[in-house]
């Protein structure tokens, strides 16, 4: 109680704090649309944010500031923002941003603020669109924070149901998707309705800068809130063909604490199991082709363990000595072999590992994540690139039949969620598509000069010859593009990328259509023994749409190389 | 700039079936070079093929144990 009441003070004293302060000079961007989504159906708080942005001032802007109440500011995980472009169905994600802590003068302490560059400065009267992904750790607050075995889960969310935010808002709406479970009470402001087990407030139309509504959701529950409080993950590359993985675990139940006596005559009474707020199983999505795992502890080997495999994931589920119920820990390790060739690669003499950062466990929170790369003995040269800020250091590891020893790279990081999980596995392919598709332009270049050689000796014959050739280079490159294509949507980080790389390749497709039927025109047109002019009047259109074309594939290919 | 994947050397799935095949032929030779010393005299041996039999049955055992390490999950 005296948690809420304190949280609550800070929230008044926020309010208070903005209305006294001047406005800052922030540029007149106006929010036109605000959707905001909070999934609160695991212990991870994950907040949407389609931001609509207009720019009704006069100058062109190439920042965007967001905001969060610094009690949710300091539990942000992790933060992506991303623009997109379309309506409805068609909507298509580019890339991320890149964002940025930022601090601006004259600001008052309760507020965190992000700044985000955008891709091309926002000329007056632009509108863009911006989608924003936020996870939050520790905002699930168990209340009450001390249960008996029969209770229920509660837990609390604070939020605001009013966009806060240093521009203008327009219209703004707030939905929470709960668990599907019993909602014990929510803040009832105006415009709210209860579908189901979402909670939705608003629309909300022209509000201030700043502006901030406090709400209280309270309901149940019944995800697992399991929290490995030091996590420690080493990659140990082997060049005769394996990588080994060994995690070790100390988890911790991070919900409302045990209070009282645990029983396991009510646990495992049928039909009514007491014991709802505790959690037995975990389940660790591993990568596909992963081999002799292991599950242990101190104690030994654990049994309590199945595994599915097929060709996209390995999934294996875990069950601890004892079920977990608030306040108790646990420790374990998990170990698996993954094959060499799925992760190391070898490109411009330089050979790169591949691999995801975080724990294969699906809605786990790490609060100490420390992994360490074992590579080979005599590696030279070791950098390593991670899309988010990680802390490195250098070790050396002496193992079997080392002279050496090998050189270990570790990287800690507080606060890690399964956001952070996804993004590195992707370059890899993407250098491939870039690759076909430069190969079909260096193809029309072809086209084009057998064209102009055409022009200059009249000779048919080797003009169809060439014409030939690159047809059936053509469609070799496509039979190539289509596997890479296929993989490349497998990636579930990709999802901002592949539909760029299909715009791509119907750019592409579209440009050596539109070639080859200039190509037979002006070829009909000599055989014909038309005069030059007339040939070129009829290409003339085709020409200007192929240029068009060139220019944009020119674009997309540059827009995907700086990925 | 394409990224190849880069492999083992040898396909992972041979290193049972070689080193079984090494270790045999090493510890073959082995018993060649305990037969030769049981059943020669000191006038009739001879140090070149005592010498060759050693230096051929250890590259043997030498590389039948390294795929013995393999084949067992310990990665050296």
């Amino acid at each position: 109680m005296k948690k809420n009441s304190s949280v609550v003070v800070d929230l008044l004293l926020l309010l208070l704090a903005i209305t006294v302060l001047a406005t800052p000079a922030f540029s007149d961007l106006v929010l036109s649309k605000v959707e905001r989504r909070i999934d609160v159906t695991s212990q991870i708080a994950r907040v949407t944010k389609t931001l609509k942005v207009v720019n009704s001032g006069s100058e062109s802007v190439s920042e965007f500031t967001l905001t969060f109440p610094k009690f949710l500011g300091n539990n942000l995980a992790y933060l992506s923002v991303s623009h997109s472009e379309g309506k409805g169905k068609a909507k298509r994600s580019l890339a991320n941003l890149s964002v940025k802590e930022a601090h601006p003068k004259g600001m008052p302490d309760s507020i965190s603020f992000y700044s985000v560059s955008l891709p091309k400065p926002l000329s007056k009267g632009d509108t863009l669109t911006l989608e924003v992904v936020a996870a939050f750790t520790n905002v699930l607050q168990p209340f009450p924070e001390k249960i008996t075995q029969r209770d229920i889960h509660l837990v609390m969310l604070q939020e605001s149901a009013q966009y806060l935010s240093p521009y203008v808002v327009e219209s703004q709406s707030l939905s929470i998707k709960l668990p599907n479970a019993r909602i014990e009470s929510y803040s009832k402001l105006e415009n709210t309705k209860v579908q189901g087990s979402e909670i939705k407030y608003g629309p909300y139309k022209n509000l201030a800068q700043y502006s901030y509504a406090p709400i209280v959701v309270h309901f149940e529950s019944k995800a697992a809130f399991a929290v490995a409080e030091k996590l420690v993950r080493e990659i140990e590359v082997s060049h005769w063909g394996n990588v080994q993985v060994t995690e070790h675990y100390n988890l911790v139940h991070r919900g409302a604490q045990l209070k009282g006596e645990f029983s396991r005559l009510e646990y495992q009474d049928r039909p009514n199991p007491q014991g709802v707020s505790a959690f037995r199983h975990l389940l660790a999505r591993l990568p596909p082709r992963a081999h002799s795992i292991y599950y242990r502890d101190d104690i030994g080997n654990i049994s309590t363990s199945q595994m599915q495999s097929d060709s996209k994931k390995t999934e294996l589920l875990i069950e601890p000595r004892f079920p977990l119920f608030g306040g108790w820990k646990t420790f374990f390790t998990i170990g698996y072999g993954l094959p060499l060739s799925d992760f190391l690669f070898a490109s411009e003499g330089k050979r790169f590992l591949d691999i995801s950062f975080g724990s294969p466990m699906i809605d786990l929170v790490t609060e100490k994540l420390i992994v360490q790369v074992v590579l080979p003995e005599g590696s030279k040269d070791i950098s390593v690139t991670t899309p988010f800020a990680v802390k490195q250091s250098h070790e050396i590891k002496y193992s079997h039949l080392d002279i050496a020893g090998r050189p270990v790279v570790v990287l800690e990081k507080n606060n890690v969620v399964p956001d952070h999980n996804q993004k590195i596995q992707v370059l890899a392919t993407l250098q491939e598509v870039q690759n076909i598709i430069q190969k079909c332009l260096a193809a029309h270049d072809k086209l084009e000069a057998s064209l102009r050689d055409l022009s200059r000796t009249g000779d048919i014959q080797t003009c169809k010859a060439a014409r030939k050739s690159t047809d059936s280079l053509l469609k070799d490159l496509s039979k190539e593009l289509r596997p890479l294509l296929a993989s490349l949507q497998s990636f579930p980080s990709a999802s901002q990328i592949s539909p760029k790389v299909e715009e791509l390749v119907a750019k592409e497709r579209e440009l050596q259509e539109k070639l080859m039927a200039k190509h037979t025109t002006v070829v009909e047109g000599y055989e014909k023994k038309s005069s030059g002019r007339d040939i070129e009047n009829r290409i003339a259109s085709q020409q200007q749409k192929i240029i068009a074309l060139r220019q944009e594939v020119d674009d997309l290919l540059e827009f995907i190389d700086e990925i | 700039m394409a990224a190849t994947p880069i492999t083992s050397p040898i396909p992972v799935a041979m290193y049972p079936t070689l080193s079984v095949v090494t270790l045999a032929i090493g510890l073959v030779i082995t018993a060649f070079f305990f037969i030769y010393e049981a059943t020669s005299s000191r006038k009739n041996r001879s140090l070149g093929k005592e010498l060759a039999a050693a230096a051929v049955a250890s590259v043997f055992l030498g590389f039948g144990s390294l795929f013995l390490l393999l084949a067992s999950g310990v990665y050296v």
